[in-house]
């Protein structure tokens, strides 16, 4: 659906995308994240026809936005960052006006605009004036304008930026459903919003993609080893010596956490990916008392955090 | 087809914009009572000439000229400039409509508001009926052609600096200036000695369509190209200033 080559974008001296490469399946729902600033917005507005790309190629659904702009934007559904609207519309007027501008023809308009407005959840909204709306309808009547002409694909740009967590909840809900039937693509700086409806991740920090895959995928290749935290009330010497005899582990560090009672923290290390908290217990059950067994799971936060924040970059 | 039905769509969203905004109205008030006052200052400088009196009005007098160069930028000053400052030009962009037909739906919006601005006006033939007579047809009809095409004139440069200028304030003073520029710079030609240079400006010159064309019942095939090429050029490099998206 959305082909991305070599693509870079120069403001002036500041180069905003550095030459990324992607690919969007049919039907798939991408989570685009980085930080603010990250060339988010920039990629989406090149995909959308809103600007040029100072390098490269990009084509969606088969053709290039450059030289076959109408043809893209007749196939897509967007919602700018900010989500700029006629305030001084109501929402039927400025959805109707939409709907026409994206060629529904004027027979279906109505009927369009009204399933638009009930799987948003604002069609009791239909008679406001837009300025008078919450962000969050707000919010609902640009995601309604999106999918008016049910175009098969979706490009929205932070859908759930400044939203309250209830009306998070709702729009990734919404979003969700609309990824049942169309390619989406979304961006957010929020890792959580992203995991919650893509099943796919790129991540791009500074104009380049540094991961992309599913967060399992990511999980699995950023996270690097596992780790176990055991906690247990014994001799440590004893313990630790029980743990030895365990393949394929490696124990970090000892720490006394009650000196009285006796009770130690190991940290171990395991290779790969294996599990391996079960023959742990049992060597710790043989040599002392186990107390808490806690494999840390590395979170596609961390990893995002990591990946954006120049460290450890692929 | 589909260009034009875009075009159409877009268009009855602009005379709809004019007529719903709270300031449009106010423009509209300042505009009739200064066409008011050029009116009765018209009549009065020509003792009762009808004539003479349409050819104050119609592009004879120092107000009919500080009117039309001031009012014609602030129709168009939101146009393009709001929608950057708000952002809108992005959704307007990035749906299956081409950048000309935008610009051409907000030139004939503006145009159709500032022929609506002129509606009025008509009503001061009847206070001429009161004195005797009505005025020579010919004259009245060119003048009208003239206020027509210099309003196409005008409210083109205002789009064009609407779609230069980062907000409305701006984009009004661009525009009034550059109304000033078209309207003094072809003066300089009497200042010149005889030559091509001077000829062209003063073919330029929309003080001197009015005196030399309009006003005298007169329609000159050579001034109309020149509003036809001015408009069609200004609309061009709109078009181009808004395809340049050097905004964000």
């Amino acid at each position: 659906m959305i082909e991305v080559e070599a693509m870079s974008k120069r403001y002036g001296d500041v180069l905003a995308v550095d030459g990324i490469s992607f690919r969007v399946g049919e039907g798939e729902v991408v989570g685009f994240l980085g930080p603010n600033g990250a060339g988010k917005s920039t990629t989406l507005k090149i995909l959308t026809c809103y600007m040029p790309a100072t390098r490269g190629t990009v084509r969606v659904a088969g053709f290039d936005v450059l030289t076959h702009s109408l043809e893209v934007r007749e196939r897509l559904g967007y919602l700018p960052e900010n989500v700029p609207v006629y305030p001084d519309m109501r929402v039927e007027e400025y959805l109707r006006f939409r709907a026409l501008l994206k060629g529904v023809r004027r027979r279906d308009v109505e009927k369009r605009m009204g399933a638009a407005l009930e799987r948003c959840g604002c069609a009791e909204m239909r008679r406001r004036m837009i300025f008078g709306l919450s962000k969050g309808y707000r919010q609902r009547v640009g995601i309604a304008d999106a999918i008016l002409s049910d175009p098969p694909l979706l490009v929205l740009d932070e859908p759930t930026s400044g939203l309250d967590p209830n009306q998070r909840v709702e729009v990734r809900k919404l979003i969700a459903s609309l990824g049942e039937n169309k390619t989406v693509i979304l961006s957010s700086h929020i890792l959580a919003e992203v995991e919650a409806v893509a099943k796919r991740v790129i991540i791009i920090a500074k104009g380049h993609i540094v991961a992309d895959g599913t967060p399992a995928e990511l999980t699995r290749r950023y996270a690097g080893d596992r780790r176990v935290h055991i906690e247990a009330r014994g001799d440590a010497a004893t313990m630790r010596r029980a743990l030895r005899d365990v393949p394929g582990i490696e124990v970090l560090s000892v720490d006394t956490l009650d000196e009285g009672q006796a009770i130690h923290g190991f940290t171990i290390r395991c290779d790969g990916d294996d599990d391996r908290r079960e023959a742990l217990a049992k060597a710790i059950a043989a040599s002392g008392a186990l107390r808490q067994i806690e494999a840390t799971v590395v979170s596609l936060e961390s990893i995002f955090g990591k990946l954006t924040m120049g460290e450890e970059a692929a | 087809m589909k260009g034009i039905r875009a075009y159409g769509v877009l268009l009855a969203r602009e005379i709809e914009s004019y007529f719903m905004a709270p300031l449009m109205y106010l423009v509209l008030a300042i505009f009739l009572v200064m066409n008011g006052i050029a009116f009765n200052f018209s009549l009065a400088d020509s003792g009762g000439n009808v004539n003479a009196t349409v050819r104050n009005f119609l592009g004879g007098s120092i107000l009919f000229w500080i009117n039309i160069l001031i009012i014609p930028p602030l129709l168009t000053m939101r146009l393009l400039a709001e929608e950057k400052r708000t952002g809108t030009i992005e959704g307007l962009m990035t749906a299956p409509v081409t950048d000309f037909a935008v610009v051409l739906a907000k030139f004939s919006g503006a145009l159709l508001f500032y022929v609506a601005l002129w509606m009025p006006s008509l009503v001061y033939l009847i206070v001429l009926k009161g004195y005797g007579a009505l005025p020579d047809p010919g004259i009245l009809t060119t003048s009208y052609i003239g206020i027509l095409l210099l309003g196409a004139l005008l409210v083109a440069i205002g789009i064009l600096a609407s779609a230069l200028a980062p907000n409305q304030v701006v984009a009004a003073i661009i525009g009034i200036v550059g109304n000033l520029v078209m309207f003094f710079v072809p003066l300089f030609s009497l200042q010149m000695g005889q030559g091509k240079l001077r000829a062209g400006l003063e073919h330029l010159s929309i003080l001197f369509h009015f005196q030399n064309s309009f006003g005298k019942g007169v329609l000159d095939s050579g001034i109309l190209a020149v509003y036809a090429v001015l408009v069609a050029l200004i609309l061009f490099l709109t078009v181009r200033v808004v395809e340049s998206r050097r905004w964000s």
